[in-house]
């Protein structure tokens, strides 16, 4: 682990992500949050519909806003990317890091599973019918996922190894 | 005013809540504020998308009870961001960017309302055209709502800001 990281703190993309523009950093964290925000924001909109709430917005009209939680995805993984290859120490020693992308990891897979197996049969479910179990279940666990990617996100500095891990 | 700060910042409950020795005091405030930047944001900007045309099959009076969900997510970070704010009182109350913030917050919450009664609202025709300035407050909700976020954020940047 320490070979990869000091490897990729020695990397031409690492050096220049750390180069002078210090303002990048703040921007990105911002867009990071408002990724944050899209993804919890809509990506639980349409959990709390899965799981059997609001049911006058049939499930795959309330589907038509899920394109800005993937575009909140997509900001949060380029600026998340930014600030691991940015400083790779900081965040491959900390605990609350894996789990951050552990839960990641069980939300893009619960997602993709929704995506494959099940999209098909809510196109078919009338508009005043419960969602089946299985929807039921993916809501549940995907709110559960996003909400422990929020949780260790912001655990990292308080879960941070000695030194912030800036210089190991 | 110093004195109140401090006086407030050094309280048993200030103190606990800056330094209890539990992941309950500050850490788990801090993710219930971001929960709640989540809910806020999140659901004003489903409301904002859907006046610029995205998700138009969906009836805009199903879409009204967001706004109850927006609320409750801003009842929430109003009780976590004063708590916050107690904890850190001496020092948030001097830096500039944590008014900035107040202001993008209420501005925002502000085109929340004008969209709920113009776009929304018991009188609007919810489902003829959208009225004229829709989308102009769609667009400056989404606006304020990030420099709320940008404001928030550089409240970190405390030898900065």
């Amino acid at each position: 682990m320490a070979a990869f990281v000091t490897w990729l703190r020695d990397t031409a993309v690492s050096q220049a992500f750390r180069g002078p523009q210090e303002w990048l950093w703040p921007v990105f964290e911002s867009l990071h949050f408002l990724g944050l925000a899209l993804v919890l924001g809509v990506a639980g909109f349409f959990d709390a519909r899965l799981m059997g709430f609001m049911k006058r917005i049939p499930l795959r009209k309330a589907a038509e806003f899920l394109p800005l939680a993937k575009v909140g995805f997509l900001i949060n993984l380029t600026t998340g990317l930014y600030f691991y290859i940015s400083s790779p120490f900081q965040y491959s020693f900390n605990i609350a890091w894996w789990y951050k992308v552990a839960a990641i990891v069980i939300a893009v897979v619960n997602a993709g599973f929704f995506e494959l197996m099940l999209k098909s049969r809510m196109v078919t479910l009338r508009d005043d019918q419960d969602p089946p179990i299985s929807f039921r279940i993916v809501g549940v666990l995907s709110l559960l996922a996003w909400l422990n990617v929020l949780f260790w996100g912001r655990m990292l500095p308080f879960w941070s190894p000695p030194g912030g891990g800036a210089d190991l | 005013m110093k004195e109140f700060l401090e006086s407030i910042q050094y309280s048993a409950f200030g103190l606990w809540v800056a330094g209890g020795d539990t992941i309950f005091a500050f850490p788990f405030i801090l993710v219930l504020h971001t929960v709640g930047l989540g809910i806020v944001v999140g659901m004003s900007a489903i409301i904002d998308c859907r006046v610029l045309g995205m998700g138009r099959s969906v009836p805009l009076v199903d879409l009204r009870r967001l706004f109850r969900t927006m609320w409750w997510g801003f009842g929430l970070n109003a009780v976590t961001g004063t708590v916050l704010f107690i904890s850190e009182a001496a020092d948030k109350a001097y830096q500039k960017i944590f008014y900035v913030k107040l202001a993008f917050i209420f501005l925002a919450l502000l085109t929340m309302t004008r969209i709920r009664h113009n776009v929304f609202g018991e009188t609007a025709d919810v489902n003829g055209p959208m009225p004229q300035n829709a989308k102009t407050l769609a667009i400056a909700s989404l606006f304020l709502w990030m420099g709320a976020i940008v404001a928030g954020r550089l409240m970190a940047y405390t030898q900065t800001f």
